[in-house]
């Protein structure tokens, strides 16, 4: 499945009611958000960087910065980690709001188009050593 | 039980009863209980001041003899109101039991609370108080239409269902509506004629957020006023407001009348005249001389001064009209006429004659014939005496004609001098400034030189001019003196107008000082009575509160002693007797918010729970905010307890309440609720984390909606989540029975992160071993539980490819064996 089709079906359970979701599209929405972010991400290290496929996200995020720009890098990490936070069960959490999933969805849309668009050329030495 | 008590008798009973033992006599006491009856009944009896009697309590007055009937509420359905845009439902088991209903800030949760309380109680002036931004967005932006608030009720040991509906078409404002209530098998009614809002106002079953702020956090005076609903001692509260009222009202104659002297004093002080001085000396004298004011306002000429006593004597003097005069004069000039014409009678000449003759005639009738005895000449016979007699007739009349003219002449003459009589000593008198009496008095004397002078022709001749002159020149006086005196009222009459008003104040000032004393005895006796009277009420609430405290409070070093309401007007507050750390006298601001509403709560339940409530059921919103995990585990014993006997419903903004009343397993029904975009609100039970992980994933397996890849991911996502669950369960279980304190427990499992940790700590206690988790299941559990394991770990990634109902009956068997 690529992120797009992610993206698309955790749109529909987002904005309609779709049979058999009742109360359970929050998390659904999520999981479906974040594997679209770890699509993403995969594809491009493909195109850029095999390796860094088999790292952690942690290391993965860490790269991004050094061949994606500072801004993507930015919007990704902050969606993963509210991702992150609500797909794992902790105890005196609620499921995500509607709010909070438009978000990270929308933050999600833009990181597939950026890392789509961007060429994978390391960035300056300057921006290096800030993802350092 | 903990949450029964005694009843308690109506306020105004509880009033009457100590008013026959220890009132005040007489008016206060009647004042006091026409107090604690309404405004009208105070009205009436400061106006009665005949006193025909003490008013008797009212009959309606809360009932002790019989248990009212026990409601609980069934569902509390809304549409189109604050969160809640297309219709949902929260449905209730009628009866005894906690319900949790968990949701995210915004999901709405709340806007079930506040429309289950705006439907009930609407009317409630405290729906008005609230702020503007809050009375404008309460309809859901999401809704066009109508909105509509049902709230279904069940009553105790009775079929059907008790509907309160509270119906809004589009356009209609918050309070532009009211509540419609129908039982079965009767009309539909509206909800102000039940005679439940006494009940709702005295127990409110309602304890929203706010109100748990303003109870313990809020000014001094709300906090005494929010516990005086609590303890339902409005109507005390009212009455005292009452008397205060009156005292007021009654006090405002004599202060307006205090208030207005300076102006008054001014005044006078600017007005020259004797009067002023007087009203001035009234003023001055302790009581105020109210009737000296008052005749000085009435009568503008009532004074000491002279002037004004000579001006009134002027006034008083009398003329005969010009026509007397006249008369007078006219009838002078006759008897002068006539006595002219008698000139040269001499009556006493012919009265002698007549009187000689008689002697002759007489002397003749003895010596008949005989000459003269006077002259010796002529005999004198019987034809002389005949002749004699003639003449002696004739001599009498005509002296008696000259008396007679000499006489009406004297009286005439009598009469023109008596015109006018002795010069009035006021014409003398200073007559002030503005007065010349000179002309008057010369006029005058003019007159009574001419009447002494003697009864000749000048009288005769002058009489008449002097007598105009005098008259003229008194009446030119009078004019003057009225026109003095005039003047004298026109200035006085602004003054005297201003000592009218304000005699007139300090009168019902003198009339209301009476009831005065007796409205301030009635206020000071229902203060004391009213102190005990809260201390009383207070009691027993107090002593649930520091129970439902020393439940809430875990680890708080806070201790609670008796609570007071004490004061009143601007200076009344609630005293809570605070301990910290075994030192006394502690202010709220040592206490952290958690705690503050912590105690609000068990400021709050006794009242709700009281057994005179038909209310069985509490709702409280969001109790759990800022609690510690502690206090939270102490909450979900104590709402548990309290949901032994009532239902009690509370809505919450995270899992933690229906962590500990799982981890407690303590019984209760937890619904999450939440809103999608545009406001569609969904309730989702969630007893149990693990079987709802469960449960939804067996639901998303069967949803053809989706497609296969998609199901696979959320599926595989809800596995994990359930043996997540099951393992923080089972950890935290182990740990608190291990005697580890929450917050250390918390801490660890947010640190174990990924699936194969949390697992690990499980098995090995120790979240590092990951690496051995596998074998370790497969070892216990065999194969399948790795599969399930595998899968849930992976699956999220969209790794998972076999058959997902398969997967969550492996993953449900995992999960049973890890948390057990």
């Amino acid at each position: 499945m690529t992120s797009d089709e992610l993206l698309g079906e955790a749109d529909r359970l987002l904005t309609t009611v779709v049979p058999g979701s009742r109360g359970r599209w929050p998390r659904c929405c999520a999981w479906l958000i974040r594997l679209a972010l770890e699509q993403s991400l995969d594809e491009y290290w493909a195109r850029v960087l095999p390796d860094a496929a088999e790292c952690s996200m942690r290391a993965q995020l860490l790269l991004l910065p050094r061949y994606a720009d500072a801004h993507t890098a930015e919007d990704a990490t902050e969606a993963w980690l509210g991702l992150a936070r609500v797909t794992h069960h902790h105890a005196y959490d609620l499921a995500p709001t509607a709010a909070e999933l438009r978000r990270w969805h929308e933050l999600v849309r833009s990181i597939t188009a950026e890392l789509r668009a961007s060429d994978g050329q390391p960035a300056s030495p300057e921006s290096e050593l800030a993802g350092a | 039980m903990l949450f029964s008590r005694s009843g308690d008798a109506g306020l105004d009973e509880l009033i009457a009863d100590r008013l026959d033992k220890s009132g005040p006599p007489g008016l206060a006491a009647d004042l006091v209980l026409a107090a604690m009856l309404g405004d009208d009944e105070l009205a009436a009896t400061l106006s009665d001041t005949e006193g025909t009697g003490p008013a008797t309590p009212a009959s309606e007055s809360t009932s002790t003899a019989e248990e009212p009937a026990h409601l609980y509420l069934q569902s509390i359905i809304v549409e189109g109101f604050r969160g809640i845009g297309a219709q949902a439902a929260l449905r209730l088991q009628p009866g005894p039991g906690l319900t949790v209903v968990a949701g995210r800030n915004g999901s709405g949760k709340s806007s079930f609370a506040e429309a289950a309380e705006l439907a009930l109680t609407g009317e409630n002036k405290r729906w008005s108080d609230r702020a503007a931004v809050w009375k404008e967005g309460w309809r859901n932006l999401h809704t066009a239409g109508d909105s509509k608030i049902t709230v279904e009720l069940a009553e105790d040991g009775q079929q059907g269902t008790i509907r309160v509906t509270r119906d809004w078409p589009a356009g209609a404002a918050l309070d532009g509506v009211a509540s419609y209530v129908q039982v079965p098998g009767a009309p539909r009614k509206p909800l102000d004629t039940t005679g439940w809002s006494a009940p709702l106002e005295l127990f409110r079953p309602f304890l929203s957020y706010s109100e748990l702020g303003a109870l313990v956090s809020g000014k001094p005076t709300e906090m005494y006023d929010a516990m005086q609903a609590i303890l339902g001692l409005d109507q005390l509260v009212s009455a005292e407001r009452r008397l205060t009222d009156a005292r007021k009202r009654l006090d405002d104659p004599s202060r307006q009348a205090a208030k207005a002297l300076p102006a008054l004093r001014a005044q006078l002080a600017s007005h020259s005249d004797e009067r002023a001085r007087e009203a001035e000396a009234a003023l001055a004298r302790k009581p105020w001389d109210i009737e000296t004011i008052e005749a000085l306002a009435i009568d503008a000429d009532a004074s000491g001064d002279p002037h004004v006593g000579r001006l009134a004597q002027l006034a008083a003097i009398t003329l005969p009209p010009p026509g007397t005069a006249t008369l007078a004069i006219d009838d002078l000039l006759a008897a002068r006429h006539r006595v002219a014409a008698l000139t040269g009678t001499r009556s006493s000449d012919a009265r002698q004659l007549a009187g000689l003759l008689s002697t002759a005639v007489a002397h003749q009738a003895s010596h008949p014939g005989e000459p003269c005895p006077v002259c010796g000449g002529l005999a004198l016979d019987e034809a002389w005496a005949e002749q004699a007699l003639a003449e002696i007739k004739r001599l009498s009349e005509l002296a008696r004609d000259a008396d007679d003219a000499q006489a009406q002449l004297d009286a005439a003459t009598r009469a023109v001098r008596n015109l006018i009589g002795g010069e009035p000593a006021v014409l003398s008198a200073d007559l002030g400034t503005a007065l010349d009496a000179s002309a008057a008095r010369e006029a005058w004397r003019g007159w009574a030189d001419l009447t002494s002078a003697g009864s000749g022709d000048p009288l005769l001749d002058a009489a008449g001019a002097q007598f105009t002159a005098v008259t003229a020149a008194i009446t030119q006086l009078q004019k003057q003196a009225a026109a003095v005196l005039d003047q004298r009222r026109q200035a006085w009459r602004p003054v005297a107008a201003a000592l009218a008003g304000w005699a007139e104040m300090a009168r019902s000032s003198l009339r209301a000082d009476a009831t005065l004393t007796e409205v301030k005895k009635a206020i000071t006796w229902l203060h004391a009575a009213g102190q005990d009277i809260r201390d009383a009420r207070m009691a027993p609430f107090a002593a649930l509160s520091a129970e439902i405290w020393s439940m809430l409070r875990q680890e708080s070093n806070v201790d609670l002693g008796p609570v007071r309401i004490v004061g009143s007007g601007p200076r009344r507050h609630v005293t809570l007797d605070v301990t910290v750390d075994d030192v006394a006298g502690a202010a709220l601001g040592v206490m952290s918010q958690g705690e503050l509403h912590a105690l609000g709560l068990a400021l709050f339940l006794p009242r709700a729970t009281t057994p005179e409530s038909p209310f069985r059921f509490v709702v409280v919103d969001d109790p759990v905010q800022s609690m510690d995990p502690a206090k939270v585990e102490g909450l979900a014993r104590l709402l548990a307890r309290v949901g032994q006997d009532r239902q009690v419903i509370v809505f919450t903004h995270d899992d933690r309440l229906p962590e500990a009343i799982r981890r407690l397993q303590l019984p209760a029904t937890i619904w999450e609720v939440s809103r999608r975009e545009h406001s569609v609100v969904e309730l989702t039970k969630n007893d149990d984390p693990v079987r709802r992980y469960l449960d939804d994933a067996r639901a998303m397996a069967r949803t053809d909606e989706l497609s296969e890849g998609i199901r696979s991911v959320v599926v595989a996502g809800y596995c994990r989540n359930a043996l997540e669950a099951a393992c923080h369960e089972a950890i935290r279980a182990r740990r608190v029975r291990a005697g580890r304190p929450l917050a250390d427990v918390e801490r660890e499992l947010t640190q174990a992160q990924k699936l194969r940790q949390v697992v690990g700590l499980v098995l090995f206690d120790d979240m590092e071993h990951g690496g051995q988790v596998a074998d370790r299941l497969r070892e216990r559990y065999g194969q399948s539980a790795v599969n399930a394991f595998i899968a849930a770990k992976d699956g999220t990634h969209g790794a998972f490819q076999g058959q997902l109902p398969r997967l969550v009956e492996e993953t449900a068997r995992l999960a049973g064996a890890l948390r057990s």
